[in-house]
């Protein structure tokens, strides 16, 4: 009887502390700026709040030892010679197995309502569940479509309606955006955070890739997949604004002759071929920063 | 409290210092031979981490070049896997199967000799590619083509020529090892010692092993077509003339996915050794958690592509991977669950491998479960490539894998030198190490989670409060090493005699003189009982004790 | 497992030479996983590539492959005819069937190098001369390997007394011949059938 209550009490701290750092784990995001993010966050929590269960559990559980089963100092007795109990091995063996197959499920329905596409080769799945765009006044039609270039270390962005070029990356808010993800050279990783998305560039194709953009604002747009030396200042700004400001904006930039952008890879490459004592080793020469109509 | 009389505290053949200098085939002196020559490694390779942790601490690329930090990083992860994780733990295989099984050496002494004198020259071969013009391989560990194929000093020996020699040599120094392991295993167990009486280190040894025979030779086959790429021009990998860079990822990850268990099963060999020793009690469903090995190397081999879910793989791929990486937590519950078993209700005594082993068990629950996130393919996508991930493989790589490997370090010290170690020395180690493993790998999770990349030498504002506590715990991790060196060189010259088993534990390694005898057995044992019986005062074996 | 009156020092090196035939076997095996990978990724270059012949290349001439392979697969027979006259303590028929085991391998390397002159792309033709070059040349690599294990074993013979109690040395050399064969089937199914 004791021990059902103190078992009992266990359980439900571990569930009050399991649901509080599911909660919490909102706050360890940056802003769920895309429908994506939404789903993604809650996705998280879910996983969160299983795997602090877990591993509170288990860790409590040697504490819990270690605090009430130390041998004596001079104590050299053995415990019991318990060896197993098969009823437990298999409810241990089950719970594991029942969570997972939930677990994966989970994944697979938010996977499947984020609808990012990549590459669909072979054979594509089946699109089951709704997309989440379909939710609130998300306009799927027209897409804005972006080509996006990458290379050692740049990023330029497309508009080919308006054949404008770009080094900042301009989305409307609240409209579906389809890309095209190309490289010129090694493979290299389209990243937004704020958006939680990501798609590798393989080089030699083409990768269609879509998300929505729902909340206004400038967020960073980092390349993923290590490209050598400039790696790091492969990075570029995203822009989401309102449909107004989006076409403006590119109203704009569709009248400016192009400019070369500025280029941080470049210009630390041409920085350190001044130093005549530069410590590094030889890299592979950056690309001529891009000849853009808009750049920040 | 020991079972030991006088005479056997005198060990019967002089040290010598010298035989570890030698192509001994003497399966003790070659484990020792792995384990003090991994560590170096070690040494070295966390070197290489402080001083990228150095240039970590602040967001610009300031202390370092960043060829010299992309160098640095891909010297770090291929050093601390090829040089010091995988011979260490064929160093505790060498030293303990035979002697766990009842045999007086390996099947192959010679075999054995030359694999061990490969790693040496692996070793050699890294830190010469520092001195090759351009630099060491620069394109992480993984070395993705074409990133790895661009060479901008146009030689034909550059740094990542020696990076795939030196791991193509590795390899073969790893096949020998399986070989000679797994066939020590399968045919040389002492008379009665059926598998069901097979310690489960043995059987984690063996489920490791296996996995290098199968998995390597695909990272051998890519390695080659790799290096035609880069040294004779062919298109393999190359997408400029028509190859394709994703096959290689597919022959890497076939082999380093299931590496991962190669490294970490022998760690569950020596928490199911250690654990029953401290906890005075059997180890808890000794035969499902010996079996479960297998169950892993099994699952292991077809879950790979859960590192490519970002990569070009189509959508199908990555939800069958997301599925069949999610069934490997069923095997590892089975093995964390009989170890909370095997402790509950003992008679716990903490001495440091003991600490460790905890320490370790607690730190692989916490990266399995960050583990199980990775594998669910939309959380992935944001998370692949950040730090996130490289927070989840440290937790593994040092919060498990190196734990376990200090739990064994201390456990068998006393076997392998016939000396104690200073406990309170030992104690010390441990306090530092975890609390340095959670200040170094903790930060790296949110730091992560909010989009830091990894392999960067330099980062948004933003990340820089994270960096600077996994700086901080990278330094403090530095200093653990030195009381365990002090410990380790202190005791092994004038530690206090050990005798044949200070631990009372039952296996078969106990019985011997500490060190063991150059044959290990004056008549080999005939083994009558199960490996842990622990509260059952009976015998193990018919003619040893 | 094993019977426990192994209980003598002696018998510690007579241990290593039981074991050495598993861990030639364990070592075919694993070496099988190279040749796989190969062949998978053949399949995947075969499958998906744009452009998979070279320009101005059409296909693969097989009559001349055809007949090599015959010779190859045959030459299993023939080691397998020296290995039972060894068994039967003749000698001098291990030594004759023997030596056309090997004139039958050479005279496949002789073929494939043949054919290697004759064709008009190189190994750094595009993928399909990657993958051509690599499985023919590292297949007959192993050819060329079996063909001088079967030499060394051919000199030994002439050691008086030497495989008077059978003998690792040729059984584990006709295995690896087994072993080139069987590889060499799929790689000509797959390059040469399939196109
Ligand atoms: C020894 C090392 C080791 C081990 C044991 C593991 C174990 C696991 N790893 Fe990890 N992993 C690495 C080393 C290791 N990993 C390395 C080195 C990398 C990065 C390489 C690189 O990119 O450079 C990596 C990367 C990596 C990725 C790729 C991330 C990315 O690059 O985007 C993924 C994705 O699925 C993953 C998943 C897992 C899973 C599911 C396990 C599972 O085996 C964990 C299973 C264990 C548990 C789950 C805990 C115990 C179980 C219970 C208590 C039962 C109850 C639990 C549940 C029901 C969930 N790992
Ligand atoms: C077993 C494997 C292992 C171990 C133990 C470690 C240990 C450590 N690792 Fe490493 N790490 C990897 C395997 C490992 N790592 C791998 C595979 C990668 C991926 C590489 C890639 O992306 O390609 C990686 C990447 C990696 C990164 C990411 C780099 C990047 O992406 O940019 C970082 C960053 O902080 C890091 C840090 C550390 C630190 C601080 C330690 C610390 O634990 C180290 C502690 C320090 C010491 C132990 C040194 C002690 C030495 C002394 C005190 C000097 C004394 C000297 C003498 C007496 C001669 N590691
Ligand atoms: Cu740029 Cu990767
Ligand atoms: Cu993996």
């Amino acid at each position: 009887m004791k021990r059902a209550i103190t078992l009992g009490a266990i359980a439900i701290f571990l569930t009050i502390a399991s649901i509080w750092m599911g909660k919490a784990s909102y706050s360890w995001f940056p802003p769920q700026a895309s429908a994506e993010a939404i789903l993604y966050d809650d996705l998280f929590s879910i996983l969160t709040a299983i795997g602090t269960f877990i591993f509170l559990g288990v860790t409590l559980a040697i504490v819990f030892n270690i605090i009430f089963y130390r041998a004596g100092r001079y104590d050299t007795s053995d415990g019991l010679p318990i060896e197993g109990n098969i009823r437990l091995e298999i409810l241990w063996t089950v719970t594991p197995l029942l969570i997972v197959i939930g677990l994966a499920t989970a994944s697979y329905q938010t996977y499947d309502k984020m609808n990012l596409h990549g590459p669909t080769e072979i054979a594509s799945l089946p699109q089951v569940i709704e997309p989440a765009y379909a939710d609130t006044g998300i306009i799927a039609e027209p897409m804005t479509n972006v080509e996006v270039d990458s290379k050692q270390w740049a990023w330029v962005f497309r508009y080919p309606e308006k054949n404008v070029t770009s080094t900042e990356l301009h989305l409307p808010v609240n409209q579906r955006a389809h890309f095209q993800l190309r490289s010129q050279d090694v493979i290299h990783g389209f990243y937004i955070p704020a958006f939680r998305v990501k798609q590798d560039i393989i080089p030699a194709k083409t990768i269609d890739f879509e998300f929505t953009p729902i909340l206004e604002g400038k967020y960073r747009l980092r390349d993923s997949q290590y490209s050598g030396t400039y790696f790091a200042a492969m990075q570029a700004d995203v822009v989401v604004e309102s449909p107004e400001d989006y076409q403006a904006w590119l109203t704009k930039a569709a009248k400016q002759t192009p400019t070369p952008a500025p280029n941080q890879a470049a210009s630390e490459y041409a920085r350190r071929q001044q130093k005549e004592d530069s410590a590094g080793w030889k890299t592979v020469v950056p690309a001529p920063a891009p000849m853009v109509n808009y750049h920040s | 409290m020991t079972t030991t009389t006088p005479q056997d505290l005198i060990p019967k053949t002089p040290p010598n210092w010298r035989k570890y200098f030698s192509f001994s085939t003497d399966h003790k002196v070659i484990g020792i031979q792995y384990i003090v020559t991994a560590f170096f490694f070690f040494l070295l390779a966390g070197v290489f981490a402080m001083i990228m942790r150095g240039e970590l601490i602040t967001p610009e690329p300031d202390l370092l070049d960043r060829t010299v930090y992309n160098g640095l990083y891909t010297m770090h992860g291929t050093i601390m896997l090829f040089g010091w994780t995988f011979p260490v733990l064929s160093g505790f295989a060498n030293y303990l199967v035979p002697l766990m099984i009842g045999a007086r050496d390996m099947a192959f002494p010679r075999l054995n000799a030359a694999a061990f004198w490969m790693i040496p020259v692996v070793g050699i071969l890294f830190i010469l590619s520092f001195l090759v013009p351009g630099g060491p391989a620069q394109s992480g560990w993984w070395a993705y083509p074409p990133q790895s194929l661009q060479n901008p000093t146009g030689n034909l020996i550059n740094g990542q020529f020696i990076w795939l020699l030196a791991v193509a040599i590795s390899g073969v120094s790893s096949i020998m090892g399986a070989l000679n392991i797994v066939t020590t295993i399968i045919r040389m167990r002492a008379p009665g010692m059926g598998w069901f009486k097979t310690p489960a280190f043995v059987w984690t040894v063996l489920a490791a092993q296996l996995i290098q025979l199968y998995g390597l030779p695909a990272l051998t086959a890519g390695a080659v077509m790799l290096l035609c790429d880069l040294s004779v021009g062919t298109a393999f990998f190359d997408p400029a003339q028509g190859g394709n860079p994703v096959l290689f990822q597919h022959f890497f990850w076939f082999y380093s996915h299931p590496a991962v268990y190669v490294m970490v099963l022998p760690v569950f060999g020596i928490f199911s050794e250690v654990f029953p020793v401290y906890a005075r009690k059997p180890l808890f469903g000794y035969k499902i958690v010996a079996v479960s090995s297998l169950i892993i190397t099994g699952l292991s081999g077809i879950v790979w592509v859960h590192h490519m879910f970002a990569s070009g793989t189509p959508g199908w791929m990555r939800v069958v991977f997301m599925a069949s990486t999610m069934l490997i937590s069923v095997p590892s519950g089975i093995k964390v669950f009989a170890w909370v078993g095997t402790i509950w209700g003992g008679k716990l005594r903490l001495d440091t491998s003991m600490l460790f082993a905890m320490g370790g068990l607690i730190n692989f629950v916490f990266a399995g479960i960050t583990g199980i996130m990775l594998s669910s393919v939309p959380i992935d996508i944001h998370v692949n490539n950040t730090y996130f991930v490289v927070g989840h493989f440290h937790y593994v790589l040092y919060g498990t894998i190196t734990f376990g490997i200090y739990a064994g370090i201390y456990h068998w010290f006393p076997k392998m030198t016939g000396k104690m170690y200073y406990e309170g020395l030992g104690k010390l180690h441990f306090y530092l190490t975890i609390a340095g493993t959670a200040l170094n790998f903790l930060p790296m999770h949110p730091v992560g989670l909010m989009g830091m990349p990894r392999r960067v030498a330099s980062y948004d504002p933003e990340f820089a409060f994270w960096n600077v506590l996994a700086s901080l715990g990278a330094f403090l991790l530095g200093i653990s090493t030195i009381p365990f060196l002090l410990n380790m060189v202190s005791s092994w010259i004038s530690g206090k005699e050990a005798g044949n088993n200070p631990w009372r534990a039952i296996g078969i390694e106990w019985l011997v003189s500490s060190p063991p005898e150059h044959e290990n057995f004056e008549e080999i044992p005939i083994v009558i009982a199960e490996p842990y019986g622990y509260g059952k005062d009976e015998k193990l074996t018919e003619n040893m004790g | 497992m094993t019977d426990s009156t192994i209980t003598d020092k002696e018998l510690h090196l007579e241990h290593e030479e039981d074991n050495r035939m598993w861990g030639f076997s364990i070592i075919l095996l694993s070496e099988s996983v190279i040749f796989l990978s190969f062949f998978a990724g053949y399949i995947v270059y075969k499958t998906t590539a744009v452009n998979w012949l070279p320009p101005g290349v059409s296909g693969l001439e097989i009559r001349e492959p055809a007949i090599n392979t015959i010779i190859l697969v045959s030459s299993s027979f023939v080691i397998y005819i020296a290995e039972r006259f060894l068994h039967k303590e003749n000698i001098w028929g291990f030594r004759i069937f023997w030596l056309l085991t090997m004139a039958m391998g050479s005279y496949f390397l002789y073929g494939q190098a043949v054919e290697w002159m004759g064709l008009e792309f190189g190994f750094t033709s595009g993928v399909f001369g990657g993958v051509f070059y690599l499985l023919t040349g590292f297949h007959g690599l192993h050819v060329l390997t079996g063909v001088l294990l079967q030499a060394i074993m051919l000199i030994r013979s002439f050691i008086p007394g030497n495989y008077a109690g059978g003998e690792f040395g040729v059984e584990s050399t006709s295995l690896f011949w087994h072993f080139v064969d069987v590889i060499w089937i799929v790689l000509f199914v797959l390059i040469y059938v399939w196109q």
